[in-house]
């Protein structure tokens, strides 16, 4: 069974008097621990569809199905306790609250959930060493570099718990060496935490890691192309 | 998936990522959080001032002259009626049933007062000095020479020549000073014209504005004499020694007087005995008091909701700055309501410390004001009137704990209220937008 269904996504938004078409009749089928790309050009509806997925955003049109829930029909609190517990997001930039330390970045969001306290501190610590920060982690976001916040950031939707951690244009704002740094932890924890990865990219370095290419042009899907990666796998 | 999602953890998650958010911008809070101290301490110096104001204007209603009850009959509280009299034996039977009180008998009569050039129309009150030292201070306000009452003399004829007090206004107007010579004239109760020569004793200070201008004070046995009027008394002013007793000691009194008028009938034509506390018998000031409480409470939702508006600037601003941070935590799954209660929380951290500095400061200065007052004798050494009553040229402060506790209460309250505007535009983000 898939983890995500899209049905027939369309969106549109409206700029004064013109309607602007953002996602055309989107169909998608994502499975449990699949590592995908969505890349195309600016403008073709990369971060929309991310949006809509995550619940951030409502379709004019269609069905949004994760792990046998719509979230087209969810209310506004559904939403946001099936984002806290079923999704992780990474965003391209200003990730962190920056009052709060990279440990207290990572436990918010399951001081959110309700987890004791013990196992919220365990988790994060975890988390954090997988990212490799286990040195740093008592600094608050304004001590570490830009690499270093997206991997508290990853580090914080992965201790979550969530079966789909969404990223939009994650490597963005990173050099070429902390981009491909932050895409194998991404990629090894997919593996290790079989978590679903779908991330938004036009970088090159990025689509070469994926295990499928979703290219989108004009808010539409034009080619969906799934790779043999076990060499990257294995090397990794 | 858990069905808690707020807890305990999440409150001091909110109140300790409030708190840190507080001093993001640490100027600018503390800009903030000195106009709303600033505020707060400027409500309590009022509040200060205020309280010991009403505390003085009470105590001079009850303490300087009119006590905190006070008896008489219907017709003399109606037309000051000079026949209407309470016998002498009330008063003896009042002393031996409540020793824990103390009684001070008045008589009155209006009167024709000449000096060596003028003369003026005077309101001569009789009293017994012995008891009304122990009712009130009204002998205490000497402004020049000494509250005697005793015989001065004899004139030619043999004729005692009585000691009496005078206002302040009167022996301006008369050119008296204590020694000069006051003849009295008046209607004595026989019908007869009753006359006598007087000694002033003393001046007193300003107490009441009629009083000031037209009043003589001399001793019961001096009026006897002149009124020829020794049936009984015309006012009983009474003093508790717990004035929080006001209302049941007036109950018991009235039970008791209709005793005695049971056992010991008064003649009709001077009405009833009535007892009235000293807010019956000064309306104007006890309304005073009120009406200070009600500019108290509005003067400080002034103050306050000025300040507050420093208040919904910085917050307005921290918020805007922070909405795309605001959109990540929607994003990630903070309900709406708990990202409103973390804004709240920091307006509310912002007004819990300038409440306690301003508090502390606030009170320290009154307290530093309360030993000494504020001493305006220098400028006014009368004192000076206000709303009918004569104020000493000391202004008292007096710190009313409960007042700072409400001061505190009332700008959480206005502060928090204005808070509510940056939260609710925040809580109404969509995460989507403010990320895109």
């Amino acid at each position: 069974m898939a983890l995500l269904t899209l049905e027939a996504i369309s969106k549109h938004y409206r700029q004064g008097e013109i309607d602007l078409p953002a996602l055309k009749q989107v169909d998608l089928s994502v499975e449990p621990g699949e590592f995908a790309a969505l890349v195309g050009p600016s403008g073709s509806g990369k971060t929309t569809l991310l949006n809509i997925i995550g619940g951030l955003d409502v379709p004019n049109q269609g069905h949004v199905w994760l792990h046998g829930t719509d979230l087209t029909r969810l209310k506004d609190a559904q939403l946001s306790d099936f984002r806290l517990f079923q999704l992780g997001f990474i965003f391209q930039a200003y990730n962190l609250v920056p009052v709060l330390s990279a440990l207290e970045n990572v436990e918010l969001i399951m001081v959110l959930q309700g987890r004791p306290s013990a196992e919220r501190e365990a988790r994060a610590r975890h988390y954090l060493s997988l990212v490799g920060l286990e040195d740093v982690m008592l600094r608050r976001p304004s001590a570490l570099s830009g690499g270093q916040q997206q991997r508290v950031a990853v580090a914080r939707a992965l201790a979550a718990g969530p079966r789909l951690v969404l990223a939009d244009e994650p490597t963005a704002n990173l050099d070429s060496e902390n981009a491909t740094a932050l895409l194998d932890i991404m990629h090894r924890l997919c593996r290790e935490e079989k978590t679903t990865f779908i991330f938004s990219t036009h970088d090159p370095r990025v689509m070469e890691r994926a295990e499928r290419i979703i290219t989108l042009r004009d808010g539409a899907i034009v080619q969906d192309q799934h790779l043999n990666q076990t060499a990257y796998a294995d090397h990794n | 998936m858990p069905v808690q999602t707020a807890n305990s953890s999440s409150l001091s998650m909110l109140l300790f990522m409030a708190w840190r958010n507080l001093w993001r911008n640490p100027v600018r809070s503390l800009l903030t959080v000195s106009a709303l101290a600033g505020g707060l301490i400027m409500i309590i110096l009022y509040s200060a001032l205020l309280t010991g104001m009403t505390r003085q204007m009470s105590q001079h209603a009850t303490e300087i002259s009119t006590g905190h009850l006070q008896l008489q009959r219907q017709a003399f509280i109606d037309d000051r009626d000079l026949y209407a009299t309470l016998p002498w034996p009330y008063l003896q039977q009042l002393e031996a049933r409540h020793p824990e009180m103390h009684f001070a008998p008045r008589l009155y009569a209006a009167g024709l007062a000449s000096a060596e050039n003028t003369s003026t129309g005077v309101m001569i009150k009789a009293i017994d000095p012995l008891r009304e030292r122990q009712t009130t201070r009204m002998l205490e306000h000497i402004r020049q020479g000494k509250a005697d009452f005793a015989i001065a003399d004899h004139t030619a004829s043999g004729l005692p020549r009585y000691n009496l007090v005078i206002g302040a206004q009167l022996a301006k107007n008369m050119q008296l000073t204590p020694g000069s010579e006051l003849i009295l004239v008046t209607q004595a109760a026989d019908g007869s014209i009753g006359n006598a020569l007087f000694r002033v004793a003393a001046i007193l200070k300003p107490l009441e504005p009629n009083f000031d201008r037209m009043g003589v004070l001399m001793s019961i046995e001096a009026f006897q004499q002149l009124m020829y009027l020794e049936d009984g008394f015309h006012e009983l002013a009474i003093k508790l020694e717990i004035i929080d007793q006001l209302d049941s000691a007036q109950v018991t009194l009235i039970q008791q007087l209709a005793a005695f008028t049971h056992e010991q009938p008064l003649e009709p034509l001077g009405g009833d005995p009535i007892i009235r506390n000293w807010r019956q018998l000064n309306p104007a000031v006890s309304e005073m008091l009120e009406l200070s409480q009600t500019m108290m409470l509005f003067v400080g939702l002034i103050v306050i909701s000025l300040a507050s508006m420093g208040m919904l600037n910085t917050m307005l601003m921290a918020v805007h700055e922070r909405t795309h941070e605001f959109g990540i935590l929607l994003a990630i799954g903070m309900k709406r309501r708990i990202l409103l209660a973390m804004v709240l929380f920091e307006s509310f951290l912002l007004a819990l410390v300038s409440a306690a500095l301003g508090s502390a400061v606030g009170s320290l200065m009154t307290v530093y004001l309360e030993r000494d007052g504020i001493d305006l004798s220098h400028y006014m050494p009368d004192g000076y009137d206000w709303a009918g009553v004569v104020f000493e040229p000391v202004m008292q402060i007096y710190l009313e704990p409960t007042h700072v506790l409400h001061a505190c209460g009332l700008m959480m309250t206005v502060t928090l209220l204005t808070a509510l505007i940056p939260a609710w535009r925040m809580a109404r983000l969509n995460p989507a937008e403010v990320m895109r």
